[in-house]
């Protein structure tokens, strides 16, 4: 790779890092930031309004569109959050170990049962969950978490696996080194990068996961202030009353979108610029 | 899904043998999975299913439907046993068998999902092809940029905004499929919206494992070696490269399953349209577990058998490398 | 009409740069029809790039000034030097060679095309030496051995109608049958008038094989001649240099005798799963003393030396330490008896941890198995990387910005730290240029020779580098066929294996084109 092509390739890639941010900047801040601003919810209107004080107009049931957007983000954001860590904290453990255990058996008993998880579709063991338990937004975290976990684990695992394969291990060993340092402090930390791309990914699919389940009646109340919520149910509204519709569902793409620009523009594979001496 | 290809050597019949076994379990596990799931209500589950409407003759009548006075491993051994002959149980609302529900909805959602697959394979194919031929430039980075963004966008959000651009304002495409029945056939106009949508996300992940597969192995050595040795462009192409992207391509076809399942019950539920997806939100949202149950089973054993097929398939298609002793 | 003589490619003062600087500056080069004509150096000395440009074929993103000809746009063959590389993991071998062949039939009505192609293929694998190719065309390429996928490149050469064919390294890394068996191969192809244009840091092969050579150094070419002239009358410092490296490599002294064995192997048999890699029934190792482990790839002696390193684990018999037997497993082994064996790797690039500097990586073996404090440790370190040739900066480098000989010693470093009794060492010296293996071998020679209670396991496919042993053992197919004192078996070998080895090197050395590999 020469100077011209790399510079090249790192201005699109930051350019396109960017755009990731400026798309996804949109609805975090107002995801966050948004039920700072708003004021007392005020009287009811007539539903589907246009006008009359309501930049955005009233939705079904005659409440303000603005102020519901402006509150709307909040669970979508820190539910897909708390999801992606969680099914992290559980994968982590279970794909380092048995890329490192020597016992094929203890190996099994780990990721196996994952496989058999693996073969439920994950919309279906959320909507099968719901039919019987009627999950609240923390519910719903832990659920998309565990339909993670075994995709997740098996990228820990496959991540970790190649590294312990490599003599440096071997190596470690023969230095000594205890196990926590070697799964930790060089496998752990060789697989970052790969981890990394796939946490991306995995968000990305989370926040899918999470507004769809929301647009479905899981994990929210009827009326509650959600954007996948509002969508759903203004849409009865959509011929009078757009903006009840087409302003959560934009900010949804925009999440969505600019998140996983991001990510593939911050962890796009970068060619090596440090050579290796002849 | 890849599990067991770690140990390669046995051959094409050990691995099938390994992978039917694993997706036999994986069917049993369906079913206990479903099973347990309703086993697992706290209390008394006829009380906790009557939900908002808690008065003694519907809780007597939930415990009468699901023979909930028999101890669990009887009602497990008996559903199970009518698994496997169609009998689904009956329906806590309606009181029909669940079969019937079943049967209804399967139409609507089998023309959906082939029509998808069908369309699905040569978009994917021919967007990967067309961005790895043009690397680098404007074409491809138009494919690439388009399919990322739209890779992770959920179905709802962009259903609904095709639908107020094409239906309500340019008025090119009916809205839902409201009144046409479970006839779609007969209104193509209705299934244009549907299919677009249901197609966004896995035609974009497709494409984008087609490309890197097939700039991968035009970058290769072997590649390099059949260009220094005469062999057209074009054959180098499809021949030589091609063949190396079919196997991740057919691995993210399984994945795809997922995904169009869950896209066939939003765009079901978007269009209203009555297939089996607007069947288990009606469950779902009633509380109706055996309906729930039956369809869980259903859609289970379907994306395990559609995974097995794919994972044999890529097992065919995966080259190998390095030295035979 | 041309002269049988008149070359098919020629090279008219290439310069080759990137990023500005020159990677080849200046090469004058002539390609003559059935002749051999060889580029040496060390790697990144430019012949790799000289030889691609041959191709027409230059890195990414370089400035080309000069000329290459090539006589009537003569189709050129290329030998790599991992032919699994070049063959298309994908398709079946009839495949790789129909795409060539079609073009040459396409005069042929289109009923007979398919016939007259087949036929092409099948006599290009025999020309290649590829007698059974019937069924050989219906496998993809990891079905076939090493050799096999070579000869179905070199097939693919002679079914272009190449004038000529440059090969890359072709016998780095292989042990000395392979080698003459590639060498006789060459020489075939140079024998049915077809020019070889060889690039290698093999002086072995290069001697047997070239006609012409022109050493290169940092991209130039410092000298060129017939091989004989240059062989008997060097007359660039440089080329004296290399061919010096060549002396033999210093013989280990007589067999310590005295004193009971540090190290003892007894009914060794090694397993790779369900099958068996590995049977020993006994060897010795003494103090002080230096004991070569010989053999093919397969031969299973990287499994024997992964056994007494404990990262075998699936073995059966015992290996006594000074009379006690050391538990199979790493884990098992405490403190002292990990440091007693210590184990350099053969990649050592990927035997160092790449994000962290080479210093605090080498002075962890002092903490962790000696006990010393963080400091006394990187001091010792430091020390330890000076002695062997790493000193000041380059100590503080990632491993990334080492070269291959600098990483192999800093592992002897990092295992020397452990004051090990016993070092083993897994082929360190392949995938090496000849200068930088040299120096290395000069290294263990001098640590054997100041440390009488270090003893060295040395596994090699090299009977030359093994000629530093006082003990040779050889292996063949996993069975023991021979040890004894290094004196008697590189000069009076037993085993018919010993011998067949012995006699492919002493062909090589030789200069021997014709004989080598029989």
């Amino acid at each position: 790779m020469t100077t011209k092509a790399t510079a090249r390739s790192a201005r699109r890639r930051r350019s396109r890092f960017a755009l990731g941010l400026g798309i996804v900047a949109v609805p975090l801040v107002l995801a966050l930031l948004g039920p700072l601003f708003t004021g007392d919810p005020g009287p009811r209107s007539a539903s589907f309004t246009l006008g009359g004080g309501h930049w955005l107009g009233t939705d079904f049931v005659g409440r303000d569109v603005w102020r519901q957007v402006l509150h709307g983000g909040r669970t979508v954001v820190l539910t897909a959050l708390a999801a992606t860590a969680l099914a992290y904290l559980v994968a982590l453990p279970v794909g380092l170990v048995s890329a490192l255990t020597h016992l094929r058996r203890l190996e099994d008993v780990l990721m196996r049962p994952l496989d058999v998880l693996l073969a439920v579709p994950s919309l279906l063991l959320i909507l099968l969950v719901a039919s019987v338990f009627a999950p609240g937004a923390a519910g719903l975290a832990l659920l998309v978490a565990l339909v993670n976990v075994p995709d997740a684990a098996r990228i820990v695992r496959a991540a970790a696996g190649e590294v312990a394969a490599r003599p440096a291990v071997e190596a470690l060993r023969m230095q000594g080194e205890t196990w926590w340092r070697i799964a930790v402090g060089y496998v752990g930390r060789s697989s970052l990068r790969t981890l990394a791309a796939d946490a991306g990914i995995r968000l990305t699919g989370v926040l899918y996961l999470v507004s769809t389940a929301a647009f479905l009646g899981v994990g929210v109340a009827p009326d509650a202030a959600d954007w996948a919520v509002m969508v759903d149910r203004n849409r009865t509204g959509l011929l009078v009353q757009p903006w009840a519709v087409v302003v959560p569902a934009l900010l949804i793409v925009a999440l969505t979108t600019g998140t996983n620009l991001l990510f593939d523009a911050a962890l796009e594979k970068t060619p090596r610029t440090k050579g290796r001496r002849p | 899904m890849n599990a067991g290809v770690r140990v390669r050597t046995g051959g094409l019949r050990s691995f099938v043998a390994r992978r039917l076994l694993l997706g036999a379990a994986q069917t049993v596990a369906v079913v206990l999975l479903v099973f347990a799931l309703t086993e697992a209500l706290p209390g008394d589950a006829a009380v906790a299913l009557a939900g908002d409407q808690p008065d003694p003759a519907r809780i007597a009548a939930i415990r009468e439907a699901m023979d909930l006075d028999r101890p669990a491993y009887e009602r497990l051994a008996d559903w199970a046993a009518g698994l496997t002959h169609g009998d689904f149980g009956t329906s806590l609302a309606s009181g029909r068998p669940v079969s019937g529900y079943i049967a209804d909805g399967f139409g609507p959602s089998l023309l959906l999902a082939s029509l998808t697959l069908a369309l699905l394979v040569p978009l994917g194919f021919g967007l990967g092809v067309l961005a790895a031929r043009h690397e680098g430039r404007l074409v491809d980075r138009l494919v690439s940029g388009v399919t990322l963004a739209v890779y992770a966008v959920p179905e709802f959000a962009l259903g609904v905004l095709l639908v107020t651009v094409l239906a309500l304002k340019l008025a090119w495409l009916p809205p839902t499929a409201v009144g046409y029945g479970t006839d779609l056939l007969a209104h193509p106009a209705a299934l244009v919206l549907p299919v677009l949508v249901l197609l966004s996300r896995p035609v974009c992940s497709l494409s984008r494992l087609v490309r890197a597969g097939m700039v991968d192995a035009l970058a290769s050595p072997y590649a390099a070696h059949a260009r220094r040795y005469g062999v057209p462009g074009a054959r180098v192409r499809y021949a030589h490269a091609l063949p190396n992207a079919l196997a991740p391509a057919a691995q993210q076809l399984a994945r795809t399953v997922d995904w169009l399942l869950c896209g066939v019950i939003v765009v079901e539920a978007l269009f209203v349209i009555p297939g089996l997806g607007t069947v288990l939100l009606n469950a779902v949202a009633e509380r109706d577990v055996p309906v729930v149950q039956g369809l869980a089973v259903v859609f289970g054993v379907l994306t395990v058998v559609l995974n097995l097929g794919a994972d044999v398939v890529a097992y065919r298609l995966t080259p190998r490398a390095g030295v035979a002793a | 009409m041309r002269n049988s003589t008149d070359p098919v490619a020629e090279i008219r003062d290439l310069r080759v740069e990137i990023d500005g600087r020159a990677i080849v500056d200046g090469v004058r080069l002539r390609v003559r029809p059935g002749k051999v004509t060889a580029l040496v150096g060390a790697s990144g000395s430019g012949k790799t790039t000289t030889g691609l440009a041959l191709l027409g074929e230059y890195p990414p993103g370089a400035t080309v000034t000069g000329e290459v000809l090539r006589a009537g746009d003569a189709p050129a063959g290329y030998v790599p030097q991992h032919p699994a590389a070049v063959l298309n993991p994908a398709r079946r071998v009839s495949a790789l060679l129909d795409d060539l062949a079609r073009p040459q039939v396409r005069h042929l009505p289109r009923s007979e095309r398919r016939g007259a192609a087949r036929e092409l293929v099948l006599r290009a694998l025999a020309d290649a030496q590829l007698p059974d190719g019937e069924v050989l065309l219906r496998r993809h390429p990891h079905q076939l051995s090493g050799g096999q996928q070579q000869r179905v490149v070199l097939a693919q050469a002679l079914l272009l109608g190449a004038r000529f064919v440059v090969a890359d390294e072709p016998t780095t890394g292989q042990d000395a049958l392979t080698k003459s068996r590639i060498v006789q191969q060459l020489a075939a192809v140079a024998a049915r008038g077809i020019a070889v244009v060889l690039l290698s840091h093999d002086l072995d092969v290069v001697r047997a094989l070239a006609d012409e050579v022109l050493v290169m150094r940092d991209g130039r070419v410092v000298e060129s001649g017939p091989v004989r002239r240059l062989w008997s009358a060097p007359r660039h410092e440089w080329t004296r240099r290399l061919l010096d490296e060549r002396r033999p490599v210093p013989e280990g002294g007589t067999s310590p005798d005295a004193g009971p064995p540090v190290l003892e192997v007894r009914d060794l048999v090694a397993a790779h799963g369900r099958s068996t890699v590995l049977r020993v029934p006994r060897i010795t190792l003494r103090a002080g003393e230096c004991l070569a482990v010989v053999g093919r790839s397969g031969s299973g002696k990287t499994t024997l030396a992964r056994c007494l390193a404990g990262l075998h684990r699936d073995h059966r018999g015992e290996i006594l330490l000074d009379g006690t037997a050391l538990p199979r497993s790493l884990r098992h082994r405490d403190r002292a008896r990990l440091a007693a064996v210590q184990y350099v790797f053969q990649d050592a690039r990927a035997a160092f941890d790449e994000h962290r500097a080479m210093l605090g990586q080498v002075a962890r073996t002092a903490v962790r198995l000696r006990g010393v404090d963080e400091h006394t440790a990187v001091r010792e370190a430091s020390a330890m990387l000076g002695r062997l040739g790493l000193a000041g900066d380059l100590a503080h480098r990632l491993p990334g910005e080492l070269s291959g000989g600098e990483l192999q010693r800093a592992a002897l470093a990092r295992a020397l730290l452990a004051r090990p009794r016993i070092l083993v060492c897994d082929e360190i010296t392949s995938g090496l240029d000849t200068v930088t293996r040299r120096a290395l071998l000069d290294l263990l020679a001098g640590l054997l020779g100041e440390r009488d209670d270090l003893s060295l396991v040395l596994v090699t496919h090299d009977l030359d580098t093994a000629r530093l042993a006082d003990r040779i053992a050889v292996l063949d197919a996993g069975d023991l066929v021979e040890q004894g004192p290094a004196q008697q078996v590189l000069t009076a070998p037993r085993h018919p294996f010993t011998v067949s080895l012995l006699e492919a090197t002493a062909h090589l050395s030789s200069g021997n084109r014709s004989r080598a590999g029989t």
